[in-house]
Parts: structure tokens; C-alpha cells; sequence
């Protein structure tokens, strides 16, 4: 074939007239087209006509004289260049890949539809879907699709780099040169039109520009020739208005990303629209005026926290003064020792006591410490010791007399604790004892083996060095007596004790010593006491344990102890017994007490000459004026030691028996009472709450061996439950230095949190070893 | 060396791995800036100190230090919990998302929490907010099956357009509705609609900005994005001022047995600007079936008083019953009319029930009732701020059968098109709410109520239905979206939460249209289209009458 070769015509009806199918159709054709590179095809309508063709210069031309049918230039090759002189049907250029394909008339859907490369110019209008799918790799030119007049919906969907030019030239609709909702999906390539649209093209996928200068060149240099293809010369000028012209351009993904957050930005519309439908914008302007809703952070300081810091140093008692009846603050004592202040620690001992050694150092179970929360670490602080170490002799400062006068009757622990809390304060305390010497049991009764006589004498010499205190001795209390005792004193003290034992009305009870008169005869030094060489006991508390003491210290080889119940018996003097042999005996009740001993209710004889009955003492009160309330044979008190008389107080065993260290804690607060009362002021007990166990931080502490054996080991040991130690750890721990050590005039430090630095993290409260920081909601 | 009396065992004593979180402390990466626990929403997490006993016990004789027997400490700090059960770890994780190193983070107990056998502690049965805490969910199994394959031209979700609206309100028959308006007799109200409608969640139940953040959103998916998007108010009425506003058009103003708030409602008659898109009156509700709302009083704020017109600071419980209703009967006609007649006929007015076998009843009653709108039926799926556990966990119907039950009576009367049958309960419990509301509309459902969705997709809502968090009861959300403090609250901001519902009704719409599309459906949701649907289990396909699929 040569590049000029003869015209060859190829028909589309067969010889009797009948449309030839567009299979055998293109058989025709393919073989014309072997023989020339001009092919005139009289079309009936074939479809997939114009593609295909190939030509050893690479240029052939179809030119169609007839109905055209479906997919004209499916396939086309670059160098072929098809004229259809009239319209064409759907899907013009599908899949074309070079060809020129020139539709002078009008098109139906689908133009361009997946083409690659190639041009396709339409002298009318075209329908739906024109400019689908086209693709544009980069290696060839892009695909141009021209239309003179409008094109159908829904226009070049998912258009990967086309370019269609739309001229709106006689359009279909005048109003809309585009079509319904064109672009859609489209990535590539762009769109020239002019003329009216509807506006409905994709606004993801394409953007609406006026040609740059660049593309109006692009535009203006093809315009001429490829409307002289269509034979429409005359439209040059009128389509050569640039303002005419607009352009909808592929966005790119990196386009899309920054602008597909809505068409309108959400602070606009809260400015424009959402604000406007409010007075002052605010919708809760009238029900909450002024409320601040604005935006803040997860982590904040100030106002914004929902829990705040306190330091809230000493406001919790530690066990050890919670625990104590009369409240003595160890942890106190403690830290002045810490501080070296030695003799300070042990004046604000005895302003609480007149008898650290003997009642602490000594006889006392030790409340204090039962709960020590050094317990929970390793050993309990050990406050025996510490009492026995109050070694100096003079009673703490008085202050000068007032003129007030106080009567206490009984010189035992709680009427003297009660003289030395008067007396401290100026008040007189006149005591009236019955015996001949002060300290009521512990005097009498207490074996010197647990009250060793030197460490008392010693309290009982500094007791009586006390100012405001006179002590008469001998003083047998009658009605007659006190009714004198309470117009001349403005108050007066019941403190008598228990002093009448308590016996059983077995058979043989006369046979039976109390262990009351056992007791105050073995400390009785002009007394020679003589017990069988068998003693039992019937009550195995711990005054029977002592009365069991005694009894071997007086040449007994056996006692027994025997209860209607679990012996009450503890500590010290459980012990005390025990090792010398003592035995315990219960359930057991006494039937009689005989000769040869106590025979019990199921009739065994437990042998014994001697028979001492320890079952408690019950108060001697037949002095006490008519009309004063007794309960059970105890006086009617309230919580400060008061009687139903105003001006008469009963404390310790009078009113409740206990310990010594509960009667001195009854006199304290008596004594208090009728202090506050001089004074004109309400009484305040003692009423700090004990600090939770879990506040403190005993993990800043290592456990040691043993407990301590000084002072200053204790007082290294001690927790300072509740009060701070000082020791900066919330300062260092703070993780915004939230926390600083501040100088105070009354205190000496304290621990500041800046409120506008805390986080409210909580770790000052996590970390302070002595619980003073707590979180407080806010 | 350790006192007994430090180790307190009783029968409340928990360790950290009986709790349902275990809090995961890495002490290697902590940096100690107290950020963890400063937001912990419980207190749950503080700074511990441990001590570690190193003992020095060689025995190799003539070694170095053989005569130095005894004990060394090294002293380590972390990050603990706390054991106590009303301040457990709620594994939220609002530590690990303020942690800057990766630190911290709760793991859920692989193993059985001991916390069922004792959250009853001093007699009161357990609460919560949040979720039933079951992941299953029939209605994500459904899928859409009956696809456009050359049988008929499929559409294009981008290209086509599509309505997806529905209809809510009586719709009369074509007959009836010509006769009436030819006789210029009422026409019940009707408002096209989003299908997907943010259920009723009260202010109250919601803080200030998260509600408002809502309407502002829904304000905007009507006013710049043309979708229909409709919310309901909860029982907790309204701000006057919204009232009066021009988004009353997008709000359903719920009225329940509490009646709070209902005195501003009526005070701001007058002035509205706008009808409310609908009236719920509020029967039941899924989560808890028989009980009324609670809003305890730590977030009744002067705020909340003041709208629900309560003194504030008191526990506010609804009763679980209107008071004075009866009967359906009475209840339908009573309440139906009186609302009703509020707006002068123009508003849709029609009830919320639990999910109940007994929903049917209520749907006949409402189908003879001439002004009756629609049924909102609320499954045993749905969230709630405050409930009993075991009626959030064990009462109450799944929505799915009890729903269709209710349309395939509708259908055998030939009455379907006429009473809207709207859905909740559930919807997108695991996120999947197109999935969800569609598989539910072609049930036979006009729309879907959403609650829990739509908090965890507008407001990052932390809680699931594993448990985690869930306290939206107790005022402490650490998101601040159930919290009236608004200390907590004011991390919320209304614009972003806006922003998500923008972003959240678009994605739904998206997704409408690609599961409408391949059905070959543009111009009509799929109401009832239940042969487009199938599951994978055989008696969930009966029970449902749809295909079962394998």
C-alpha cells in the first residue's frame, strides 16, 4: 500500500439490499483496508466501525457516508481519521487510542467513553455520560473531546485526564451548557466550557477556574483548525471571547485533603448562624448569665482543680496521745528531744502528770503504745522508758494564786492529778486523805516489785513541792464534813476510790481475806502478814495475780487462782505470777470456802488454808449529801466528772473503776472543767481525731533490730503521726515545685502549696511520712 | 517485722487483680509529673513508695562481708490503685492519655473480677451509666444481599441522587389524604427526616456543652449541608432561649413521667419562632424497661435546677410510670391529644416504650388513634446515664424481632405506610451505625435512634461495652460529656463536638447511598425491604422472616 492509494468503498447493504452484520462488516473492511489507506464505508448502521486500522505509513481514512451506528471508532489507532458527515450513535472513540474522529451532526451518550488518547470532535451537541473514564497516560498525548454545542448529565465521571471543550454553540439546554451534576469522581484532565450551567458539577472532585494564560494559548492555537474540521469557520470569533471561557479542574488529592472539612468552617457558623439566634449569642445567657463554658485542658492548676492540698499539720492526734486517758502528746515529747531540748520534753511531761515514772515508767499497761504506728514497722516506741527517764525533781511553774479554792477528797492518782492541773494554774488544791499518805492503791496496794519505792518516793517528794497544793492527812469524811468542805471551797473533788471490797455470801466467807486488806497489809511495814503454805484466790484479774505475788513473797508454795470465767489477767502481772508458779483454774464457782479449802459447785476441795477473795472493791460514798446520783453504787457523772451538784466532782474509781492512768486522766479533765468554768469559757475536751493509719508513709523508714534504748533512739524512731517532721519530702517530691517551706510566726515553718502551680496531683499527700498533707475536694 | 494489724482481711478485701482493670504502672519509664493522677476521674491512682528487702545471707566462709549478716532496703516508687471498690479503676485510660512516656495504662482483667459479688456493699443494689456490656449485636451480622447485577442498572452512590430521607408523622392514604384535602379537613403533620436521629439524652443526663454542641452540630447538618437531622431532648426540657430560637425546628421535645422542664416549654409558646419537629412522650426506655430516669444529685448544678425548674443539689428520679395514666387507652388519647393540641395539630406527637412483648398492643392502639405519629420502639441495647444494673443487663426486648414483629402486623393490616415504626436501642453499639440503622430500616423501621454512638463518635465517650468507663452516672465523665461540673465539662468544646456530628452525618449519609446504591434504590429508603437482607443463622432468619445465608 502507498500512502496514495485509490479510494476503495466499502458497502453496508449487500447486493439484495439486506444490512450486512457488523461482524462480516468488518471483515470488509479490514480487508479494504490491506489494499488502501482511503476508505469510504456506506454505513447501515454498523457498529464498532473505524477501529482497528493500520497502514504502513500509519495513516488511514475512513470517511462515513451513511447511518452510523454504535461505538464509531471503538479502538481507533493514532493515524486514523474518521468524518462521520452526519450524527453518530452512543459511545463515539470507546477505547480509542490515536484516532481522530470527526462527528459533524450530533452524538449520543457516552463520547470518549474510557478513551485514551486521540480527538474526537462533535459539530452539534452530545448525551449522557460523554468523557467517562477517559484515561491519559503520560507517555502519549492526552484526549481531547470538542463539542460544539452542550453536553448530557453527568459528564465526564471519573475522568482521569481528559480535556473536552465545550462551546455552547446552539446548545440543547440554553440554561445548561453542562448537564446535570458533571465531574463526578473525576482526577485528572479539565473541562473549557462557556455558557450557562446549573452548578451541579462536584465540588470533591473539580474546581471552577478562569483558564490561565497558558490554557487560553492551548485553547486559542487547536480552536481554527479544528473548527475548520467541522466546517464551522465562521464560529471563530465568537468563540474566541476569553471572558467567555471558564474552566472546571481536576482537584488533587492533596487539594481535597486540606478542603473537604465541610463548605462552611464550624467557627463561621457558630459567628454567623449560631450565635446571631441568641441574645448576647449565648444560649444560657438568661438562666445561667456569665456562666464560663470556654475550652480547657485535661491537666490544671488553680481554680480549675477538683481537689486541693491542705496541710493540715497537727490536726490529727497521733495514737499514742489519742490512746493515752490522759492524752499525754509522746510524739511531742519526741520531737523536742529531736530538737535537744531535753528539759522542755520533760516539763511538758509533767504538766500533763505528777507521775511519769511511777504510773508510765511502771504500773501502766501503756494504752499509749498499744497502737504505736511504729507497731507496723517493727517495734512500738517504748514509753515505760521514756517515763522512767523524767528525772528532775521540781514540779513544773505555777502560776500565781488566784483565790480559788478546790476541796478534793482522796489523795489517790485521780484527786491528785486533778490538785496538779488546779494547782499549775493557780487555783489551791486542798486534798483530804483518810491514810496517812498520798497516792490511794498505788500507795497501798501496788507491790513494790512493780512500783519500785525509791521512783515514788521521789514523785511523792515533787508532788508535794507543788505550789497551790496542801495535803491533810487523817481526814475522816463524813455528811457533816463535806457540807463544811462546800461552803468554804468553791469546788469540790470526790476521789475516794473503791476501798470496800466486794464478797460472796458462800458458806464459810467469813473464813475469806480480801485482797484489798491482803495487799495494803503486806505494804503496811509495821504489819507482819503470814498466808498457809496453799492459798487460793477466787477472781484471776490482775489484782489477783498481784495478791498471788504477794502470797509467795509470803511463804506460800501454792496458789491457785480460780474464776467463774476466763481470768481478765494480762500483761505485767499475769506474768509476774505465772513465774513463780502460779496456776489458773475456770470455769470454777465457789460452793463454800471450809478449813481445808474451797470446795467448788461440782464438790471437789481445792486444799488451801489461806482463802483470799479478789473479786474488785465497790465505792464507800455514805458521805455524800443526800440527793447526789449513784448508778449501781458509783457516782453519776457526766463526760467532765460533774455531779448532779454543780459544784461537786467525782473522778476516778468513785465514778468508774479503771486503771491509775484512767483516774489520772479523770482528774485532768475535772481540773479542766472547773478551770474553764472560773475562766468564764466553755470546757473544751480533748477532741483532735486519730489519724488514719494510712495516711502515713512508713516506707521512708527502714524496720531496725530492736527498739530503741534511749531517749534519742525513740525519739529517732518516732513516726510524728500527724505532726510534720519537717523533713522537706513534699517540697522535693512535687512535680510542678508547687510547694515551698515558708517561716511562720507561731509555728516556725510551714508547708505552702501556690495554688497556681498545683495539679492537684496528690503526691505531696502520697509522699508526706507523717500524714499531714491531705487532698481536699474543691 | 510486719504487724498483723496492718494486713486487715475482710470479706470486701480485694486485690488488684480481683478488680475488672489492673492498672499497668511502668516504673522504668514513669517521669513523676503527676499528670495520671491528677486526672484519674476516681482517684483511683496515687504515688506509692515500696520498700525492698535485700538480705545479705552469703554463706561462703572467710567471704568478704560474712560478718555483716542482716538486711539492706532499697526503697522504689509507682503508681498504684486503689482496692476499694468505690474507687476502682474504671479503666477509662485518661492516664495513658495524659502520660508523656507511655507509662501508664489500665489492662482489662483476663480473669473474673470479683467485683459482681460485691458491688452491693451497705444493701444498695449496683448502678452505672453507660451500656448493657454485651458485644453482640444480631443486626451487624445482617447483611445486604439482593445487589444489582445487570439484572437492572446499578446506581452510583457519587453520582446519583439519592433520598434518603424518611417521613415521620401519620401518613394518611392516598384516597383519605385527597379526600381531605379536597374536604379541607386536617391533614396530620408529617417532617421529612433523616433516618438517623439523636435519641433523647437529657440536659442533665448531658453537660451544657455537650448538649449544646449537638444542637449547634445538628443545626449546621440542616443549614449548610441540607440534611435533615432531627434530636430529641431528652426529659430534661430545653434552655428557654433555644425554645425561641430557629433550631426549635430541629428539635423532638420529649416529655416523660418526670415532667421537668415542661414549664419553660409551655411558658416560651408564645414565642416560639418554629414549630419542635415532633413531641415524644417517653413511656419507656430500653436500657431500663419499668424505671424512670435518675439524675442523681451530685449533677442536679444550680444550671440544671434552674431549667428543670428543682430546687438544686437534690436527686431527681423520674417515676416509672405517668402518674395518672391507666391505661393505653387513656394514656394515647390523654397525652396524644393534649400535646397535640399544644402546637394546634401541626406537630408529629408519638411515644417512646421499651422493647416489650407487649409492644404490639400499643401499635394497635396507636394505629386506631387518628392523631398518633409514629412508635418509637427502644430495645434492650440502649444506653442510659443511670440504671440499675440488672436493668440495664437482664430487662427489657432486643429490638430487631420485637420491631419486625410490629411491622409484619402492620403489613398484614395493609397499614405500613401509614404509623412510622422508629428503632433504638443498640444502634452501632460496635460502631457499625449505618450498618445497624439500615439492616433495622429494611426490618421495617422508619429510622433509627442513636445515643451511645453518637456520644463515642462526637465526643470521644471513652466507655464500651466491655465496661470501660460507664460512670456517666456519677458526674465524673472524664470527657465532659456527662459531667454538670464544669470543671470537667469545659474540656468539651462545643465546636468540635459540632464538628464531629458534621463529620458523622455526612459519613452516614455516604454510607446510606453505598448500601442503597448497589440495591439499585435512589429515591425511597428501603423501609421494609427485608428481601435484600439476610443473616447467617438460620433461627434468626426465621425468627426475622428474612433469608438465611451461608
Amino acid at each position: 500500500m502507498s500512502a496514495k492509494s485509490k479510494a476503495i468503498t466499502v458497502k453496508g447493504l449487500d447486493k439484495q439490499g439486506t444490512r450486512i452484520s457488523s461482524k462480516n462488516f468488518d471483515e470488509l473492511v479490514q480487508a479494504a483496508a490491506r489494499k488502501s489507506n482511503d476508505l469510504i464505508l456506506e454505513t447501515f448502521g454498523q457498529h464498532n466501525v473505524g477501529g482497528r486500522l493500520h497502514s504502513a505509513d500509519g495513516k488511514v481514512s475512513v470517511r462515513l457516508k451513511g447511518p452510523a451506528g454504535q461505538r464509531l471508532g471503538c479502538m481507533g489507532q493514532p493515524g486514523t481519521t474518521i468524518v462521520c458527515e452526519g450524527p453518530a450513535s452512543d459511545d463515539v472513540g470507546y477505547l480509542n487510542i490515536g484516532a481522530d474522529i470527526i462527528v459533524k451532526g450530533d452524538s449520543s451518550n457516552g463520547v470518549c467513553n474510557a478513551m485514551a488518547q486521540g480527538r474526537v470532535l462533535i459539530g452539534g451537541s452530545i448525551g449522557a455520560r460523554g468523557l467517562t473514564m477517559t484515561k491519559w497516560n503520560p507517555d502519549y498525548t492526552r484526549p481531547e473531546l470538542w463539542v460544539l454545542g452542550s453536553v448530557g448529565d453527568t459528564f465526564a465521571e471519573f475522568n482521569c485526564g481528559g480535556i473536552a471543550v465545550v462551546c455552547g454553540v446552539e446548545p440543547k439546554n440554553a440554561k445548561n451548557v453542562m448537564g446535570y451534576r458533571p465531574c463526578v469522581g473525576m482526577v485528572g484532565g479539565w473541562i473549557y466550557y462557556r455558557g450557562e450551567t446549573d452548578g451541579t458539577y462536584s465540588k470533591n472532585n473539580a474546581k471552577l477556574v478562569k483558564p490561565d494564560d497558558e490554557q487560553w494559548q492551548w485553547l486559542m492555537k487547536r480552536l481554527p483548525a479544528n473548527l475548520e474540521a467541522l466546517g464551522r469557520q465562521d464560529l471563530l470569533k465568537k468563540l474566541s471571547v476569553r471572558a467567555e471561557w471558564n474552566l472546571l479542574m481536576a482537584i488533587t488529592p492533596q487539594e481535597r485533603a486540606l478542603m473537604f472539612s465541610g463548605p462552611m468552617p464550624m467557627a463561621e457558623f457558630r459567628e454567623k448562624v449560631w450565635k446571631p439566634a441568641f441574645p448576647g449569642g449565648d444560649p444560657l445567657g438568661d438562666i445561667a448569665p456569665g456562666l464560663d463554658r470556654s475550652h480547657i485542658g485535661a491537666i490544671v492548676s488553680g481554680d480549675l482543680r477538683r481537689k486541693k492540698p491542705y496541710w493540715a499539720n497537727q490536726e490529727n492526734a497521733a495514737p499514742c496521745t489519742f490512746y493515752c486517758p490522759v492524752h499525754i502528746p509522746t510524739i511531742d515529747r519526741l520531737r523536742l528531744i529531736r530538737d535537744g531540748k531535753m528539759d522542755e520534753a520533760y516539763e511538758l511531761v509533767l504538766r500533763h502528770t505528777p507521775f511519769p515514772a511511777s504510773v508510765c515508767g511502771a504500773v501502766c499497761p501503756n494504752l499509749c503504745v498499744q497502737n504505736c504506728s511504729r507497731d507496723r514497722l517493727d517495734e512500738r516506741i517504748d514509753v515505760a522508758m521514756l517515763g522512767r527517764s523524767v528525772r528532775i525533781t521540781q514540779p513544773p511553774a505555777s502560776k500565781k494564786a488566784t483565790g480559788k479554792k478546790v476541796a478534793i477528797i482522796g489523795g489517790g492518782p485521780g484527786g491528785m492529778n486533778a490538785a496538779w492541773h488546779l494547782a499549775q494554774e493557780g487555783v489551791e488544791a486542798h486534798i483530804f486523805e483518810k491514810s496517812d499518805k498520798l497516792g490511794g492503791k498505788l500507795a497501798q496496794v501496788i507491790p513494790w516489785e512493780r512500783l519500785p519505792k525509791a521512783t515514788w518516793d521521789a514523785e511523792i517528794a515533787r508532788f508535794l513541792k507543788m505550789k497551790n497544793i496542801k495535803v491533810n492527812f487523817g481526814v475522816a469524811m463524813t455528811k457533816a464534813k463535806l457540807a463544811e468542805l462546800q461552803k468554804q471551797y468553791d469546788y469540790v473533788i470526790v476521789a475516794v476510790g473503791t476501798h470496800e471490797p466486794r464478797r460472796i455470801p458462800f458458806p464459810g466467807n467469813e473464813r475469806v481475806i480480801a485482797a484489798l486488806d491482803f495487799l495494803k497489809s503486806i505494804k503496811d511495814e509495821k504489819q507482819k502478814v503470814k498466808v498457809g503454805k496453799q492459798v487460793v484466790i477466787i477472781g484471776a484479774g490482775n489484782v489477783g495475780c498481784d495478791v498471788a505475788f504477794e502470797a509467795y513473797q509470803a511463804g506460800a508454795e501454792q496458789v491457785t487462782l480460780v474464776d467463774i470465767q476466763k481470768p481478765l489477767a494480762f500483761g505485767k502481772e499475769k506474768a509476774a505470777a505465772e513465774k513463780l508458779g502460779a496456776k489458773f483454774r475456770w470455769p470454777i464457782s465457789t460452793k463454800e470456802v471450809t478449813a481445808e479449802g474451797l470446795v467448788t459447785d461440782k464438790g471437789e476441795l481445792i486444799p488451801a488454808q489461806t482463802v483470799i477473795i479478789s473479786i474488785g472493791d465497790i465505792p464507800a460514798v455514805s458521805f455524800l449529801p443526800d440527793g447526789i446520783e449513784l448508778f449501781r453504787g458509783w457516782i453519776k457523772t457526766d463526760k467532765t466528772g460533774r455531779t448532779s451538784d454543780r459544784h461537786l466532782f467525782a473522778v476516778g474509781d468513785v465514778e468508774k473503776p479503771g486503771l491509775a492512768t484512767d483516774a489520772l486522766g479523770r482528774g485532768k479533765i475535772a481540773a479542766g472543767a472547773i478551770l474553764a468554768e472560773i475562766a468564764g469559757k466553755d470546757y473544751v475536751p480533748f477532741q483532735l481525731p486519730l489519724i488514719s493509719p494510712d495516711k502515713l508513709t512508713l516506707e521512708h523508714y527502714c524496720p531496725q533490730p530492736s527498739a530503741g534504748s534511749s531517749q534519742e533512739d525513740e525519739a529517732t524512731r518516732c513516726l510524728s503521726c500527724g505532726t510534720c517532721r519537717d523533713c522537706h519530702l513534699c517540697e522535693t517530691i512535687c512535680p510542678t515545685q508547687a510547694i515551698s517551706r515558708q517561716k511562720h510566726d507561731i509555728l516556725g515553718f510551714q508547708y505552702v502549696s501556690d495554688d497556681n502551680k498545683c495539679i492537684a496531683c496528690g503526691f505531696c499527700a502520697d509522699t508526706c511520712p507523717c500524714g499531714i498533707w491531705t487532698m481536699q475536694p474543691f | 517485722m510486719v504487724s498483723v494489724r496492718s494486713l486487715p482481711v475482710n470479706p470486701s478485701s480485694l486485690t488488684y487483680h480481683d478488680l475488672p482493670w489492673i492498672v499497668q504502672h511502668r516504673e522504668d519509664r514513669c517521669t513523676l509529673c503527676g499528670r495520671c493522677t491528677s486526672i484519674c476521674p476516681t482517684g483511683s491512682i496515687f504515688l506509692t513508695y515500696r520498700r525492698q528487702r535485700m538480705p545479705k545471707v552469703g554463706l561462703t566462709p572467710g567471704a568478704p562481708n560474712q560478718d555483716q549478716r542482716g538486711s539492706a532496703y532499697r526503697t522504689f516508687m509507682g503508681i498504684r490503685q486503689n482496692t476499694d471498690l468505690a474507687r476502682r479503676c474504671i479503666g477509662c485510660g485518661m492516664c495513658a492519655m495524659v502520660c508523656p512516656n507511655e507509662a501508664i495504662t489500665p489492662a482489662p482483667n483476663a480473669n473474673d473480677p470479683r467485683t459482681p459479688f460485691l458491688n452491693n456493699q451497705k444493701g444498695e443494689a449496683p448502678t452505672r451509666g453507660g451500656r448493657r456490656n454485651d458485644r453482640n449485636s444480631i443486626l451487624d451480622r445482617i447483611s445486604f444481599n439482593r445487589i444489582s447485577m445487570l439484572t437492572d442498572p446499578a446506581l452510583d452512590a457519587g453520582r446519583h441522587e439519592f433520598s434518603c430521607n424518611t417521613i415521620l408523622g401519620r401518613i394518611l392514604p392516598p384516597e383519605e389524604f385527597l379526600r381531605r384535602q379536597a374536604a379541607g379537613e386536617w391533614i396530620p403533620p408529617t417532617r421529612e427526616i433523616f433516618p438517623f436521629i439523636i435519641g433523647s439524652m437529657s440536659f442533665g443526663a448531658l453537660s451544657p456543652n455537650m448538649w449544646l454542641g449537638l444542637l449547634q452540630g445538628v443545626a449546621y447538618c440542616n443549614e449548610v449541608l441540607g440534611i435533615p437531622v432531627v434530636m430529641c431532648t431528652g426529659e430534661g426540657g430545653c434552655p428557654p432561649w433555644v425554645l425561641r430560637s430557629p433550631f426549635l425546628k430541629y428539635i423532638v421535645l420529649q416529655i416523660a413521667s418526670g415532667y421537668f422542664g415542661w414549664d419553660e416549654i409551655i411558658r416560651a409558646l408564645p414565642e416560639m419562632q418554629c414549630d419542635p419537629a415532633a413531641i415524644e412522650i417517653k413511656y419507656g426506655q430500653g436500657a431500663k424497661p419499668g424505671d424512670g430516669g435518675l439524675l442523681m444529685w451530685f449533677k442536679v448544678s444550680q444550671l440544671i435546677a434552674r431549667l428543670r425548674g428543682v430546687p438544686a443539689g437534690v436527686d431527681l428520679p423520674s417515676p416509672p410510670v405517668h402518674q395518672t395514666l391507666y391505661s393505653i387507652e387513656e394514656s394515647v388519647m390523654k397525652m396524644i391529644q393534649t400535646m397535640s393540641m399544644a402546637w394546634n395539630f401541626k406537630v408529629p406527637v408519638y411515644p417512646k416504650i421499651s422493647g416489650s412483648t407487649s409492644a404490639k398492643s400499643v401499635l394497635n392502639n396507636l394505629v386506631r388513634n387518628p392523631y398518633a405519629g409514629a412508635l418509637l420502639i427502644d430495645g434492650i441495647d440502649g444506653g442510659t446515664g443511670a440504671a440499675y444494673n440488672i436493668s440495664m443487663d437482664a430487662t427489657g426486648h432486643p429490638i430487631a424481632s420485637n420491631l419486625r414483629e410490629c411491622y409484619l402486623d402492620l403489613v398484614a393490616q395493609g397499614r405500613q405506610n401509614e404509623i412510622p415504626l422508629f428503632a433504638a436501642g443498640g444502634m452501632g453499639k460496635n460502631g457499625n451505625i449505618t450498618q445497624n440503622g439500615m439492616a433495622m430500616i429494611m426490618l421495617g423501621a422508619s429510622g433509627v435512634h442513636m445515643g451511645k454512638y453518637i456520644m463515642q463518635a462526637a465526643a470521644g465517650c471513652l466507655g464500651n461495652e466491655k465496661n470501660r468507663c460507664n460512670v456517666c452516672n456519677l458526674g465524673i465523665c472524664p470527657k465532659g460529656i456527662t459531667s454538670q461540673n464544669p470543671k470537667i465539662y469545659r474540656r468539651l468544646d462545643p465546636d468540635d463536638v459540632a464538628q464531629r456530628v458534621v463529620e458523622t452525618f455526612s459519613a452516614i449519609r455516604t454510607e446510606i447511598k453505598k448500601i442503597m446504591a448497589p440495591l439499585g434504590r435512589s429515591q425511597s429508603l428501603p423501609i421494609g425491604m427485608s428481601d435484600a437482607i439476610g443473616i447467617d443463622d438460620k433461627h434468626i432468619a426465621d425468627r426475622l422472616k428474612i433469608k438465611y445465608i451461608c
